[in-house]
């Protein structure tokens, strides 16, 4: 297409163009170049990306951890559970064999079901964050270019979203929905559970990044490329995604980066509510729930899901802002 | 600089706490005394009936005694106690027209409170009995206690409004379940109800329809306490009763505090069970089952002749038990509050399934799934220990072999049903992996808590398992075999028989042994126990609660009482 060379040379100071002519001695680098050297110079960013790798990894690998470390998560050793319904030995029954020890009462293995509990959740809040940056993205960048009733609907819609108490709702709509799609005596699959979940997050949580892009979209939709590729007859899908969208990256990685997190915590509390996930498939929030009440006698059980969903979370944010930093240098913190 | 202190001080209190929580968790027994036989009589001789109590060894009298419970009492009336706290608290200012004997240890004996004897069967055929009310029992007021006076408590439990305590003296003497439509309590506020006569101010008459010769179990419940017609403020009694007992309620911020003063016309010596040694009790209304047991731990001055109604918080048990002067002030009984694993005999029609069930279950790892030794004791008996004449035995001992060789290559598919409360799922996971090893496939249906009861109690529930629990009014078989098994009584919905099972043979067992006389009854309830396990397998004996609450230092003489697996206070002291 001929479209996208003129656009290319229209936008010279476009992110994705490539300077024609490097001057001798000086390294040219593009915005994108940039921003990811100053990402490499983020110490706490690089620390915080390797944790979240490993724990990606670590997520994605559980059948395989499972089959190095021979226990699966629904495995139970209650003979290594005493008769006061605590784990045999020293924290919480650590041992070579159960390196974070062993659940009170039905005895299964704290590590594999933590591995497992880390897919659930990962899983839970790449697949919300993506669905709610996509439909964000679409919507507000209608809005933002579109403007006049279609706007004005979109922006009334988002208002409402965000006037609607998502707990309430969330508590009210899980039972109604598990309970229409089947009967009294099948079991609610993980799956039926999870994508319900996924579903609650994305219809209250596309508002955030739908009005960021919308704001965006408005500063940049009377900008001169947008003008020269309008004056060139491109049709609005064109202008909307090919010319709008990359000049809106930067923010919305930001918004993703820092809604996984969000949604990490957002899930272990509907399971620690019990509308979420529920046992027997392993969770950070039904971990956490169950042993809120062993904090006194059998702390090893709340310290090391504890600890888990606080690195991860933590690991996610601390990412997220360094990406802010490293995309858009003059905002200050 | 700062952030650096601050990180240190997280990091030695993180350690603080890993270290403090790093003591070695052995596997020790409780020692709760769950093999305990259960003996009890019916008191022939007057003598039994008479006081004084027998003096509790170290008892001195004098203090304030104090029992903190989270919510307040239902109801303080004693026609509507029918709460296990109500049941306990009741004899502190009632008195009932036969009461029990009880060590705390399961040995009971039934005798006459206000009357002379547990009651005298006149024609030995249960349908007429009589009760002679003995001399000197006195109200707060010092008006004697006359047979009037019980008919008229009895009479105002017909009363529609006065709904809460239980119904089998009404239902027996109307010969109906609906009885208050028999007999109309506001429309014949001077007379007594059909069957119920006083021929003098000595003797109380009943006389039923049917044979009911449980009626000396069921006078031991607080509805029988006697209630002078003048006193009688209807629904307000709920807030001052009209004491007969040995303490009256003087002061009652309902919902906050109540507090009981002694009762100067009581006489110790018409009493067989009551010591009432503390000058005052006081119940403090508020405080849930953690705070009780932080308060009772640290044993502050104010909390040393203190009970904690709630029992040992679980998150505390292992706290507890770990420490011998803690477990020194705890008391830990089993209760007859006992559970099963109901089939729905509807559904599961095969006695094989049924059998191989009770084979594939693993008791021990039940008790840890439900918390452990001091929570719960394993149970192989419909009958718990505390009934009379309970023999212990184990139609199916656990063998996950022999239940696979039963199911003969079986898989049946079965929906166990649980409620969505904390606790219901460990154990709905518990049995669910547990059968599967056995060959079964077991779906778990997560149904909300508060509706659940309900819902399996419908004879048309779409289940097949589902986990039940039952505490008898009085521990005889009759209150509890019959409910449970009697395949008669099935309606549509609010059944007790949960397995819905109905055995023309059995069912005619229950008739022969409930026309027997009360004593011997209790040796044919445990054989009938054992019958109906074997020939009809319809649930799978799982465990009895077992009450562990906690007491400040200065607190003696309470017991677990054999009958609600509660802490009574008939004996109760404060050290001075």
């Amino acid at each position: 297409m001929s479209l996208s060379q003129i656009e290319t040379d229209a936008t010279g100071v476009d992110a994705t163009a490539v300077p024609t002519a490097p001057q001798p001695g000086m390294v040219g680098r593009s915005p994108g170049r940039l921003a990811w050297a100053r990402l490499r110079a983020n110490r706490t960013a690089m620390v915080s990306a390797w944790i979240m790798v490993f724990f990606i990894v670590l997520g994605m690998a559980a059948p395989l951890v499972e089959l190095v470390y021979g226990i699966s998560p629904f495995e139970q050793f209650q003979d290594k559970i005493a008769n006061n319904s605590l784990p045999l030995g020293y924290f919480g029954g650590v041992s070579g064999e159960h390196w974070f020890g062993l659940e009170p009462q039905l005895g299964r293995d704290i590590f594999i079901r933590l591995v497992y509990g880390l897919r659930t959740s990962l899983f839970i809040a790449t697949s919300a964050a993506l669905l709610t940056t996509a439909l964000g993205i679409v919507l507000g960048i209608v809005s933002g270019y579109l403007g006049g009733w279609i706007d004005a609907v979109i922006s009334w819609v988002i208002d409402f979203a965000l006037a609607l108490p998502f707990l309430i709702f969330a508590l009210a709509i899980m039972p109604t929905v598990t309970a229409r799609f089947y009967g009294p005596r099948d079991e609610i699959p993980v799956p039926f559970r999870i994508g319900v979940m996924i579903f609650l997050f994305a219809l209250f949580g596309w508002t955030g990044t739908a009005r960021l892009v919308r704001g965006q979209v408005i500063s940049l939709r009377e900008r001169e490329f947008v003008e020269a590729a309008r004056a060139s007859g491109a049709g609005l899908f064109h202008i909307l995604f090919r010319q709008l969208l990359p000049n809106l990256w930067a923010p919305i990685l930001v918004s993703f980066s820092l809604a996984v997190p969000g949604y990490i915590t957002g899930e272990a509390a509907l399971s620690f509510l019990g509308i979420g996930v529920v046992d027997p498939t392993p969770d950070f929030g039904v971990m956490i729930n169950k042993s809120l009440s062993y904090a006194q006698t059998d702390p090893a059980y709340l310290i090391f899901p504890g600890v888990a969903i606080f690195l991860l979370v933590l690991a996610f944010n601390l990412f997220g802002d360094g990406l802010r930093d490293a995309l858009d240098p003059k905002s200050s913190r | 600089m700062r952030s650096r202190a601050i990180l240190a001080a997280g990091g030695v209190l993180a350690l603080t706490v890993a270290l403090g929580a790093c003591s070695e968790n052995k596997n020790t027994d409780s020692d709760v005394d769950t093999d305990r036989v259960a003996s009890g009589a019916i008191a022939t001789d007057p003598k039994d009936s008479m006081g004084p109590a027998k003096a509790v060894e170290g008892a001195a009298k004098g203090g304030t005694f104090t029992v903190i419970r989270q919510t307040k009492i239902s109801h303080m009336d004693p026609q509507r106690v029918y709460s296990f706290v109500g049941l306990n608290t009741a004899p502190l200012y009632a008195r009932f027209l036969t009461t029990w004997k009880d060590d705390g240890k399961g040995n009971v004996t039934l005798v006459g409170d206000l009357a002379e004897t547990p009651g005298v069967n006149v024609n030995k055929d249960c349908k007429v009995w009589e009760f002679k009310i003995k001399d000197g029992v006195k109200f707060e007021d010092g008006t004697a206690i006359t047979s009037k006076e019980v008919a008229y408590g009895i009479a105002r439990s017909f009363d529609p409004d006065l709904s809460g305590g239980p119904t089998y003296i009404q239902e027996w003497l109307a010969n109906d379940a609906a009885f208050d439509t028999k007999w109309d309590f506001k429309a014949n506020k001077t007379s007594l109800p059909p069957g119920l006569t006083t021929p003098d101010a000595k003797t109380l008459r009943f006389e039923f329809a049917k044979a009911h010769c449980d009626l000396p179990f069921a006078a031991s419940l607080p509805a029988t306490a006697p209630l002078p017609p003048a006193k009688d403020t209807g629904v307000e009694l709920d807030n001052k009763p009209f004491s007969s007992g040995p303490y009256k309620l003087v002061k009652n911020t309902v919902g906050v505090e109540m507090l009981f003063e002694r009762n100067e016309h009581w006489d110790a010596n018409t009493d067989p069970v009551r010591n009432a040694y503390p000058d005052k009790f006081v119940y403090k209304f508020g405080p849930n089952a953690e705070a009780q047991t932080n308060r009772l731990i640290a044993d502050g001055a104010e909390d040393q002749a203190t009970l904690g109604w709630n029992g040992v918080d679980s998150s505390l048990v292992a706290k507890v038990a770990g420490d011998a002067a803690l477990m020194g002030r705890t008391l830990r009984e089993p209760t007859p509050s006992a559970w099963r694993l109901s089939i729905n005999t509807q559904r599961v029609a095969d006695l094989s399934v049924r059998q191989a069930l009770n084979y594939a279950i693993d008791r021990p790892g039940m008790v840890k799934a439900a918390g452990g030794d001091l929570k719960v004791a394993a149970l192989t008996t419909l009958m718990p220990p505390s009934t009379l004449g309970f023999k212990k035995f184990d139609a199916y001992p656990a063998d996950i072999e022999k239940a696979k060789s039963t199911l003969a290559g079986k898989t049946p598919e079965l929906v166990l049903v649980i409620g969505d409360d904390s606790g219901a799922q460990e154990l709905g996971t518990q049995v669910k992996n547990n059968l599967e090893k056995a060959g079964f496939k077991i779906t778990i249906k997560v149904i909300p808590a508060d509706s659940k009861l309900d819902e399996t109690k419908k004879k048309n529930n779409p289940w097949d398992l589902y986990l039940d629990s039952w505490a008898a009014d009085w521990p005889s078989g009759a209150a509890l075999l019959p409910v449970l098994f009697d395949g008669r009584t099935i309606k549509a919905e609010g059944n007790s028989n949960t397995s819905y099972i109905n055995n023309d043979a059995i069912n005619a067992e229950f008739d022969r042994v409930l026309a027997l006389d009360p004593a011997a009854q209790a040796p044919e309830w445990a054989k009938l126990d054992e019958r109906i396990m074997k020939e009809l397998a319809p649930a799978v004996p799982l465990y009895a609660d077992v009450m562990f609450v906690m007491q400040g230092s200065k607190v003696g003489g309470v017991y677990i009482d054999s009958i609600f697996g509660y802490p009574a206070f008939t004996r109760a002291f404060v050290k001075q």
